[in-house]
């Protein structure tokens, strides 16, 4: 009955039902937004020569370049002019070529708007493979494909020995620490609903009344399982959006950009005979990365079940603490002073998910894996960036750690809440919050 | 069995400070009984232990001849001195919540809500929200969620207190129709003359002790002080005349038109008889009654002795 009558005053709430539609729409803008932004880089560049030596012979490269066009100016372009003359304004960038990158290997490129990385590497990589052209023509007998044939690029590729794939890496922990993060946005929005609705309870007197007929334990877990099921039905909602806006993002809005695998495929076929296709493929997948980490790589299905378990674990250990503080509180004032170190505590979770995604082996990391107020956002992270084969049962190891603790903790609180709810503008103090606790 | 709660040696304590000390009470089937006693006198812990808010430290408390247990609860109707309700919740969302929690089933809460809405005339505020009705409305919206599950013991802490007159005597008639029906009614109260209307026993609770207890004509008897009191038409010269040694005139009021109200005390062995023998005659006597102390003045009297050395 309390459970179902927190649960209908939560969803009845207006807040309640702005934050579940307008929560997830902002997460989506702010992926519409990271996607945008990386469908930038995907814009036609047209790169114009400055080659006043003639070096290059106004050519560059045998194929096309769908995202970058060249042209060839062989006199002499002051910087100056490229940037003010008006017949300049169509470039977006000058690839200066004089005879001393013949010695020094140094070419200069100015550009209006910073190109992305992506960019950065394709324009270096055909000015390096002209320029090569013209070395070995100018100073060798070799011919050209016999030059190729002998220098190969090379891409080292850093895997995991546990991991060759490269499934986990730092995007797929960031993945994991925005879910760590989601389970405790939930956890504090909800858990200062439980502190308000205990605090309110306790001012308005209907505790006394509430209390004639339910046990005071029963009445913080009936208050603690209300408020959460209407933080689940939210977070579903959020899913709900969330996985809807994903969705038709890739349907309609982006889908040349966000189809990653159609991508791949495309090159595939396109860059099979051409050699620079191996630097094309990572520069490829650099700014698909984010894209790819959103629809390919994180492993929704596999960790939802972990999420929830943590997501519910963690809710209770904290909301116990949340309802105690609000139980044992002399007035609303004295719990917003009471929050201050449950804030800390979150954001030192949310430090700990960092920590781990930059040290993950490290034994501080194993420690906070295991501290419950730590362990939903740190699994999370370890999860995505995943267990060493063999290693999977810390994750239950973590998990039962918080679960014995969460009821560790609402054995406590009850005390706490037993003795403290019906205590009024008094003062907290911590010799009584002692003797509540052992008092039965 | 005609007792329906019995409460032995019951004490608990506050960090060292003695809140119920020791104290033991009945209470009867179909009596109305009074708590009084000053501000911080234990009452409303007792009545927490009773209603199992607050574990007692030691003691018994029986409820219809066994050892009290939650369950019990359900026969008991609580309204506490500090009184709230859900602000956000319909009248009618509140009165259904609160009933379900005493045990009745959905359709019985229903069909009880019909009932005391119509009896107490806010029918047509089961919708509106708490916070939009008066302190009064709020006040009878209270009242009936104490009653709605018809409980065999009413135990109201303060009932009368915040209540305006009018909300005060519709309670009073409510609580006497009640124990007509059978009902147990336990109020704690300041309010001394509502405890000698409508209460059949009173208990006094002072320092955390009991100190007194009995029926509400006991206690006054046992505090009164043999004085009499007489209304009389006449000459007020001729009556203290009259009076000679024997009696001595402690209190009088003029009622007008040579009308007059008396109180007197018999000195050495003058008895009611020999006042009334030497009257006659010299005045026109109206009426005649011993004078007995108001509950007002047992529970100063009771009270002040602790009171005053503790000062």
């Amino acid at each position: 009955m309390i459970a179902l009558r927190e649960f209908k005053d939560r969803i009845g709430a207006r807040s309640f039902i702005l934050f579940s539609v307008l929560g997830p729409i902002l997460v989506l803008g702010l992926v519409y937004m990271l996607f945008a932004l990386g469908g930038e880089t995907k814009q036609h560049w047209k790169v114009l020569i400055a080659d006043h030596g003639g070096i290059f012979e106004n050519k560059i490269m045998a194929g096309e370049d769908a995202s970058i066009t060249y042209y060839f100016a062989n006199g002499i372009i002051e910087l100056d002019e490229f940037k003010d003359g008006k017949k300049y304004q169509e470039f977006d960038a000058m690839l200066e070529v004089n005879e001393k990158v013949l010695t020094n290997k140094t070419g200069f490129l100015f550009y209006r708007i910073k190109p992305s990385t992506r960019m950065q590497t394709r324009i270096q990589y055909q000015y390096e493979r002209r320029l090569e052209e013209v070395l070995v023509e100018r100073f060798t007998d070799m011919s050209l494909q016999k030059f190729r044939s002998i220098k190969q690029p090379i891409g080292v590729t850093f895997s995991d020995v546990n991991d060759p794939e490269g499934k986990a890496n730092d995007m797929t922990g960031w993945a994991g620490f925005f879910f760590g993060a989601l389970i405790f946005l939930f956890i504090f929005l909800f858990g200062m609903t439980i502190l308000r609705s205990v605090s309110r309870e306790k001012s308005n007197r209907i505790v006394e009344v509430l209390l004639a007929s339910v046990r005071p334990n029963q009445l913080m877990l009936g208050k603690i399982i209300g408020i959460g099921l209407a933080a689940f039905l939210q977070f579903v909602i959020w899913i709900a959006i969330i996985g809807l806006g994903l969705y038709l993002m890739r349907e309609h809005l982006f889908p040349d950009l966000l189809d990653a695998a159609n991508m791949n495929v495309k090159q595939l076929i396109l860059d099979a005979n051409d050699t620079s296709y191996q630097e094309k493929y990572f520069a490829a997948r650099e700014y698909n990365e984010f894209v790819n980490l959103v629809y390919e790589r994180v492993q929704f299905a596999n960790t939802l079940g972990f999420f929830l378990l943590f997501f519910v674990a963690g809710y209770f250990f904290y909301g116990a603490i949340f309802a105690a503080i609000g139980a044992t509180m002399g007035s609303e004032s004295d719990g917003q002073q009471f929050v201050i170190p449950i804030v800390i505590l979150l954001c030192l979770s949310l430090y700990a998910g960092y920590f781990t995604m930059n040290y993950p082996d490290s034994s501080m990391a194993t420690f906070l894996h295991y501290l419950p107020f730590t362990s939903p956002v740190v699994v999370m992270v370890k999860l995505y960036q995943g267990y060493e084969p063999g290693h999977a049962y810390e994750i239950y190891m973590s998990l039962i750690t918080l679960i014995l603790s969460a009821f560790g903790v609402m054995a406590i609180a009850s005390r706490l809440y037993r003795n403290g709810i019906l205590q009024f503008g008094h003062r907290v103090r911590l010799k009584h919050i002692f003797k509540w606790m052992k008092r039965t | 069995m005609n007792t329906i709660l019995d409460i032995k040696n019951v004490s608990k304590s506050f960090f060292r400070k003695m809140a119920v000390d020791n104290v033991s009470l009945t209470v009867q089937k179909g009596e109305i009984l009074g708590i009084m006693g000053p501000n911080g006198a234990g009452k409303t812990t007792l009545i927490r232990i009773i209603n199992r808010i607050v574990a007692a430290d030691s003691g018994s408390v029986r409820f219809d001849g066994d050892i009290m247990t939650d369950r019990d609860l359900f026969h008991i109707g609580y309204l506490p001195e500090e009184r709230g309700l859900y602000r956000s919740m319909t009248v009618e969302a509140h009165a259904l919540f609160l009933a379900r929690l005493r045990g009745l089933s959905k359709k019985d809460a229903e069909t009880k809500i019909a009932y005391w809405f119509d009896r107490f005339g806010i029918n047509q505020w089961r919708k509106k929200r708490i916070e939009e009705l008066s302190k009064g409305m709020a006040q009878k919206v209270q009242f009936i969620c104490t009653v709605l599950h018809e409980p065999k013991l009413l135990i109201l802490d303060e009932p009368f207190s915040g209540f305006d007159p009018v909300n005060v005597e519709l309670i009073k008639q409510e609580l006497i129709e009640m124990k007509a029906n059978g009902k147990t009614i336990m109020l704690s109260t300041h309010n001394m003359k509502s405890v000698e209307e409508i209460c059949d026993r009173a208990v006094l609770i002072n320092d955390a002790r009991k100190v007194a207890e009995g029926s509400v004509s006991e206690l006054r008897d046992a505090q009164k002080t043999g004085n009499y009191t007489i209304r009389f038409r006449g000459n007020m010269i001729s009556f203290v005349n009259a009076l000679w040694t024997g009696f001595e005139l402690v209190d009088k009021r003029s009622l007008g038109d040579d009308r007059f109200e008396v109180v007197l005390a018999m000195r050495g062995e003058s008895t009611f008889d020999d006042l009334l023998s030497v009257l006659i005659g010299q005045v026109k006597i109206e009426a005649a009654w011993e004078s007995l102390p108001s509950m007002q003045d047992v529970f100063i009297k009771l009270v002040q002795p602790v009171n005053s050395s503790l000062a």
